[in-house]
C-alpha cells in the first residue's frame, strides 16, 4: 500500500502538499517524495524514511510552484532506496510520476523501451509509465492529454497514478483501476488523494473516481473521461461527513485493534516467505558454532518463545538474549552468529547488538517487518515478515508474525539437522497455515468472553500471568501487553518458578492468569494445573486461558476463557491473542489512550 | 439522513413496569430510553424520524407530539399487532423513497454515549450500509457477527444455538439502505442483512463505550447506573429551594423547584425530577434517580433506585436496589430487603415464571399505582404488579422469599 497526493493551486503548493502525504503516512512510511512543476521545468526531491525526516533532509515544503504531486511508499517489492522512492521522472525531466499498484506487464515494457536506449535509473514498475508518457509525447508533438491516455493502454495491472508535465502546465493527469483515487475541490485549489486523508483539512467536496476513468485536473476544475472511449463522464459530486481519524483505521476505533484483527491475514503473508530465505537463515544457524536469538521488549519475548521451537522442531537450544544486555553477557566470535527480530529495524539497542557481534566478525540475520530499515540493510540475512504497516505503539500483528517466522525456520532447521523429514517440514508449514483460520476462530467467538472478563475485572491492579515451556515466554508477552497498555501492574512466570518466592504475592489484590497448554502436552499440562491449584489453595482467583475439549481441568480456574482446539504447535499463538485481546479491553475500560500509552514509542531509536 | 425509529417493543420481560407503558418508556437517570435516544439522534443531526408504535403507543405519542418541543419532526406509524422487528420495519415502507438510506433505530437500546453519531459518520466515511456492534455479556440473546479484516461484516447468526459464541452482536443501530424494505417482502431481519451482507457487503461500527438492552426489570438498575456513572459534575437547577443545611456532594442533578428540608444528605450520582420534596434528614446514596412529583417523607433512606414520578414514600422507610413505578404509596416504616440471608442469587416471579438474576443484592419492583401498607417487609427480588394494595404491617410476599 501506498499514499499518492497532487495538488493545483495560484500560489505555491508545497507547505500543503507535505501535509497531505504527512496524513497519509498511514498507508506506508518508509520513503516519500514530491515532485513540483514551475516555469517550465519539475523539481523533484526524495528519499528515504518518514514524512518528517525526508523534509528535514530534502526540505520539501520549501519546493515552488503552483503544481505538484506526492508520494509515499511502503514497499513490498524493490529495495528501500533514494531512486526507487516516487515521483519518476522520464528521461528528459518532462514528466513526472506518482504510483500506487502494480503494473503487471513492466518487464515487456521496460525491455521494449530499453531497446529504443532508454536507461532505467530505479527498480521500479513506475518509472515505466515516465518513460511510455515520454515516449508518447515525443511522437506526438508533446500533446500531453493523448501521450498519457496512449500510456494507460500499454500498462496492465492494477494503479492509481498521477502525472505532472512540463508540457501541460497547471494539470494533473491522474487516473484509476482498482486502486483508490479520490478528487477534492476546494476554493483556491484542487485536489487528488488515495483517500479523503489527503485534503480532508482543506475541503470536504470530493469526487470519487471509478475504475477505468482518468481525470484532468486544473486550479479551475476538472474533467473525468473514461480511458477506453475518451467520452466525458458526468461525476457527483459528495460531501465528505466523516470522522479523518477513523478512517485512517479503517473504521476500527484503535489500530490496536485494527491490528489485532489483521492477524489471520498477515499470518498468511509469512507463508509467502521463499522458503529458501528461510533455509538460508536455518543454514547460517546450522554452520555456526553458537547462534543466539535477540529482541528487547516484545521481540525479546518472542525471541525467547523461538527458543521453545528450535528445541522442538531443531533439536537444538538457541539461547535468547536480550539486545540490550547482548554486549555484557553474550561472548560471540567469527564462528557464531546473532539473529535479531525488530518491527521497525531501528531499535537502538538491537542495531548495537548487531553492531557488536559483526565487530567479533560473527554472522547475522534478522527478522524486520520495515523494508529498508538500517537492520535490514547491516545483516548478512535479512528475512522480511511482510506484515504491513504497524501503527500502534503495542505490537501485536508484528510479534504473532515474528513468532510464526521463528517457528518456519526451526522446522528448516530441524530439516537440514536431519530432525525432521520434508513431510514433517510441510506439517509444520500447514500448522502455520491453519493458524489463520483458527485466529479469525478465536476472534470471531470468543473476543466477547475476554470483553466480559474485562469488564468484571477492570479493577483489579495486580495481574500475574503463568505459564511453562513455551507458554512461559508466551506469559511474559501477554504480561508485558497488559503493562504497556493498561498502565496496570502484570508479571509473566514461569510457573514452576512461582513457589520460589513470587507465591507469597497471592492475595485477593492480585489476579492470576494461567496458560493452560493443551491436554496433548501431557506433561506440561499436568504441571500447570498443579501450579493452578497452588495459587487457588492461597485463596487467589485464578482466570484460564484453555483450549476445547480439556476435561481435566473443569472446576480448576474461578473463571475461564476457553478457545478453539489446536494443535500444540500453535497453542501458545492463541494465547498470545488472548493476551492481546485482553490487555485491548481493559485499557478501553479504563480509557487509555490505546494507541499512544504513555511514555512509549514505535521504535525505540536511543539508547 | 432521517432516521426509522422503532418504540413498539412491548417489553414483556421488563414486567411490571411494561404492563403500562411501551419499553421505550421505561426511565433511566431522570429520562425515559425513548427521550435519550431521540435526543442523541438530534446531536447527531438527525432529526427527521418516522416512528414505529404500538403497545401503549398514546405513551408515546402524548409525550413526543409531533416532536417540535424536542427539536425534531415527528411522524407516526401504528403497529397494529405488534410482532416482530420485519414486521414493524415494514410498517413504514410507505415513508421513504426508493433509493433513500435511512437510519434504523431500535429505541430500546441505551448506551452511555453518542452510538448515533459514531453509525452516522461511518456512514459518511465509507459509503456504505452500517450495522452499530458491540459486546455483550449475554451474547446468546442477540444476533452475533462475523468481521473479515477490513471490519466489514461477513455473516450473521441469530441467537446463536452455540451457546460458548462470545462475539459482537448488533447493536439496534444501523444505516440501511431502501431495498431492506423489499428484501423484508419475503424473509425475515436476518435473512435481509445476511442479503444485504452478500450484496453491497455491511459495514460495522464497532461501539466500545457501554451499551445495554434492558431484558429484565434489574436491567433498569444496571442502566441507571451505566448512565449517571458518566456524569462528571452537578447541576442543581436556580429555583431548588433548600430549607436549612443540606449536603450534596459529587455530580447530583437536581430539577427546578425541588424542595429539599433541612438536614438531608445527598450523594451524586443521583437525579431528582422536578418538584419533588425531600423531607429533613433524607438519604439520597448514589445512584438514586427519582423522577417528578415525588414526596419522600422524613429520614427515608434511598440508595441505587428507581423512583418513577409522583411516588410517595412514607418516613423512615428504606429503599435499595429497588424500582417504583408511576404514582406507587410507599407506607411509614417500610423495608425493601436486598439480600437473601444465605446470600444467594435473588429471583424474580415474573409472568414467564421465576427468573434467577444472578446478582446476590436485589430489592423490590413495585407497579404502576401499587399502595403498600404502612411497616412493610419487601423481601428481595419482591414483585408487586400495578394497582396491587399490600396491607399494613405484613411481609411481602407472605412468608418471605
Amino acid at each position: 500500500m501506498c499514499g499518492i497526493a497532487g495538488m493545483v493551486a495560484s500560489t505555491n503548493v508545497a507547505q500543503r502538499l507535505y501535509r497531505s502525504i504527512a496524513a497519509l503516512e498511514y498507508r506506508g512510511y518508509d520513503s516519500c517524495g514530491m515532485a513540483v512543476q514551475t516555469n517550465g521545468t519539475i523539481d523533484v526531491r526524495k528519499n528515504v524514511g518518514t514524512v518528517e525526516a525526508v523534509n528535514l533532509n530534502e526540505r520539501l515544503t520549501d519546493m515552488k510552484g503552483p503544481v505538484g504531486i506526492a508520494h509515499t511508499r511502503w514497499a513490498t517489492h524493490g529495495g528501500v532506496t533514494r531512486e526507487n522512492a516516487h515521483p519518476h521522472l522520464d528521461t528528459q525531466g518532462r514528466v513526472a510520476v506518482v504510483h500506487n499498484g502494480i503494473v503487471s506487464n513492466y518487464r515487456e515494457l521496460r525491455e521494449r523501451l530499453q531497446a529504443k536506449g532508454i536507461v532505467f535509473v530505479s527498480e521500479t514498475d513506475t518509472e515505466v509509465i515516465a518513460h511510455l508518457v515520454g515516449e508518447y509525447l515525443d511522437l506526438n508533438g508533446g500533446e500531453m492529454e493523448s501521450a498519457f491516455v496512449s500510456a494507460l493502454g500499454d500498462i496492465e495491472g492494477m494503479f492509481s497514478l498521477a502525472v505532472i508535465s512540463t508540457q501541460a502546465s497547471g494539470c494533473i493527469y491522474c487516473a484509476k483501476r482498482e486502486s483508490p483515487l479520490i478528487i477534492g475541490l476546494g476554493d483556491d485549489a484542487n485536489y487528488i488523494g488515495s483517500d479523503f486523508n489527503a485534503f480532508i483539512e482543506f475541503t470536504r467536496q470530493a469526487v470519487i473516481m471509478d475504475d477505468g476513468e482518468y481525470a484532468l485536473v486544473t486550479r479551475q476544475g476538472y474533467v473525468v473521461k473514461d480511458i477506453l472511449t475518451r467520452e466525458t463522464i458526468n461525476k457527483e459530486v459528495t460531501e465528505i461527513e466523516w470522522d479523518v481519524e477513523m478512517s485512517r483505521r479503517g473504521g476500527y476505533p484503535h489500530y490496536m485493534l485494527k491490528e489485532i484483527y489483521d492477524q489471520p491475514e498477515t499470518i498468511q503473508s509469512v507463508l509467502t516467505i521463499p522458503r529458501e530465505e528461510l533455509a538460508a537463515l536455518a543454514g547460517m544457524i546450522h554452520e555456526s558454532r553458537q547462534s543466539f536469538l535477540g529482541g528487547v521488549g516484545t521481540t525479546y519475548y518472542i525471541a525467547a518463545m523461538g527458543q521453545y521451537f528450535f528445541s522442538r522442531l531443531a533439536d537444538c537450544y538457541l539461547p535468547a538474549v536480550s539486545t540490550d544486555e547482548f554486549p555484557h553477557v553474550a561472548r560471540i566470535g567469527p564462528e557464531d552468529c546473532l539473529i535479531a527480530i525488530s518491527q521497525s529495524g531501528e531499535t537502538y539497542d538491537t542495531l548495537s547488538a548487531i553492531r557488536y557481534a559483526k565487530k567479533s566478525g560473527a554472522k547475522t540475520g534478522a527478522i524486520v517487518n520495515v523494508m529498508g530499515s538500517s537492520l535490514v540493510r547491516a545483516v548478512d540475512i535479512p528475512i522480511l515478515q511482510g506484515s504491513g504497516p504497524e501503527i500502534c505503539v503495542i505490537s501485536t500483528k508484528a510479534a504473532m508474525s515474528q513468532a510464526a517466522v521463528l517457528l518456519l525456520v526451526a522446522a528448516e532447521l530441524g530439516g537440514i539437522r536431519g530432525f525432521l523429514d520434508e513431510a514433517e517440514i510441510l506439517n509444520c508449514r500447514e500448522s502455520v497455515a491453519s493458524l489463520s483460520g483458527i485466529l479469525s476462530e478465536a476472534l470471531n467467538e470468543r473476543s466477547g468472553f475476554l470483553h466480559t472478563a474485562a469488564g468484571r475485572h477492570q479493577n483489579m491492579k495486580n495481574w500475574l500471568y503463568l505459564g511453562r515451556g513455551v507458554y512461559y515466554p508466551a506469559a511474559l508477552e501477554c504480561a508485558l501487553k497488559m503493562k504497556e497498555v493498561t498502565y496496570l501492574h502484570a508479571e509473566g512466570m514461569s510457573a514452576g518458578f512461582l513457589k520460589h518466592g513470587t507465591i507469597s504475592l497471592i492475595d485477593e489484590n492480585m489476579h492470576t492468569i494461567v496458560l493452560m497448554p493443551p491436554p496433548e502436552e501431557k506433561e506440561l499440562h499436568t504441571l500447570t494445573r498443579s501450579s493452578a491449584e497452588e495459587v487457588r489453595a492461597r485463596g487467589g482467583f485464578v482466570l484460564g486461558f484453555r483450549f476445547e475439549g480439556d476435561e481435566e481441568v473443569e472446576g480448576l480456574f474461578s473463571e475461564e476463557i476457553v478457545f478453539p482446539r489446536v494443535s500444540p504447535l500453535l497453542a501458545p499463538f492463541i494465547h498470545m491473542l488472548g493476551g492481546q485481546l485482553l490487555a485491548y479491553f481493559l485499557a478501553v475500560q479504563l480509557k487509555r489512550d490505546v494507541d499512544r500509552p504513555r511514555a512509549l514509542a514505535k521504535s525505540v531509536t536511543v539508547a | 439522513m432521517r432516521a426509522l425509529v422503532l418504540a413498539a417493543g412491548r417489553g414483556t420481560g421488563l414486567y411490571p413496569f411494561t404492563e403500562t407503558r411501551p419499553k421505550a418508556m421505561l426511565p433511566v437517570a431522570g429520562e425515559s430510553l425513548l427521550e435519550s435516544a431521540l435526543g442523541k439522534l438530534r446531536a447527531a443531526g438527525v432529526t427527521d424520524v418516522v416512528m414505529v408504535v404500538g403497545h401503549r403507543s398514546e405513551k408515546i405519542t402524548e409525550f413526543f407530539s409531533r416532536g417540535g418541543v424536542h427539536g425534531m419532526t415527528i411522524q407516526y406509524v401504528r403497529q397494529e399487532n405488534p410482532t416482530d422487528i420485519r414486521d414493524a420495519v415494514r410498517c413504514a415502507k410507505e415513508f421513504f423513497q426508493p433509493g433513500e438510506g435511512f437510519l434504523l433505530v431500535y429505541a430500546d437500546v441505551l448506551t452511555s454515549g453518542n452510538i448515533y453519531r459514531h453509525v452516522v459518520q461511518t456512514f459518511g466515511s465509507f459509503n456504505q450500509p452500517v450495522a452499530a456492534i458491540c459486546h455483550t455479556p449475554q451474547a446468546q440473546n442477540f444476533g452475533t457477527v462475523y468481521l473479515d479484516a477490513d471490519m466489514c461484516i461477513s455473516k450473521l447468526v441469530e441467537k446463536p444455538s452455540k451457546r460458548e459464541m462470545g462475539n459482537y452482536v448488533l447493536a439496534g443501530v444501523f444505516v440501511m439502505p431502501y431495498r431492506l424494505f423489499d428484501l423484508l417482502e419475503d424473509r425475515g431481519m436476518p435473512a435481509s442483512i445476511n442479503e444485504i451482507i452478500a450484496t453491497t457487503g455491511l459495514r460495522s461500527a464497532i461501539w466500545e463505550e457501554p451499551w445495554l438492552d434492558a431484558q429484565h426489570p434489574w436491567d433498569l438498575l444496571k442502566g441507571n447506573q451505566m448512565v449517571m456513572s458518566a456524569w462528571t459534575e452537578a447541576r442543581v437547577s436556580g429555583t431548588v429551594q433548600l430549607r436549612g443545611a443540606v449536603q450534596f456532594r459529587g455530580p447530583v442533578c437536581i430539577e427546578s423547584d425541588v424542595i429539599i428540608e433541612a438536614g438531608a444528605s445527598i450523594s451524586g450520582p443521583c437525579f431528582i425530577g422536578e418538584g419533588t420534596f425531600i423531607g429533613n434528614g433524607v438519604l439520597v446514596r448514589p445512584n438514586t434517580s427519582i423522577g417528578a412529583g415525588c414526596m419522600i417523607g422524613f429520614g427515608v433512606e434511598l440508595k441505587n433506585c428507581i423512583l418513577l414520578d409522583r411516588v410517595r414514600v412514607g418516613r423512615l422507610s428504606y429503599i435499595g436496589d429497588s424500582v417504583l413505578g408511576e404514582e406507587v404509596y410507599i407506607g411509614s416504616g417500610t423495608m425493601t430487603v436486598n439480600h437473601n440471608l444465605e446470600r444467594s442469587n435473588v429471583s424474580l416471579l415474573l409472568k414467564d415464571g421465576e427468573v434467577d438474576s444472578e446478582m446476590d443484592k436485589l430489592g423490590s419492583f413495585v407497579g404502576d399505582g401499587a399502595n403498600v401498607g404502612a411497616s412493610n417487609t419487601l423481601a428481595a427480588g419482591a414483585v408487586i404488579r400495578p394497582g396491587e394494595i399490600v396491607p399494613h404491617h405484613y411481609t411481602y410476599p407472605r412468608g418471605g422469599s
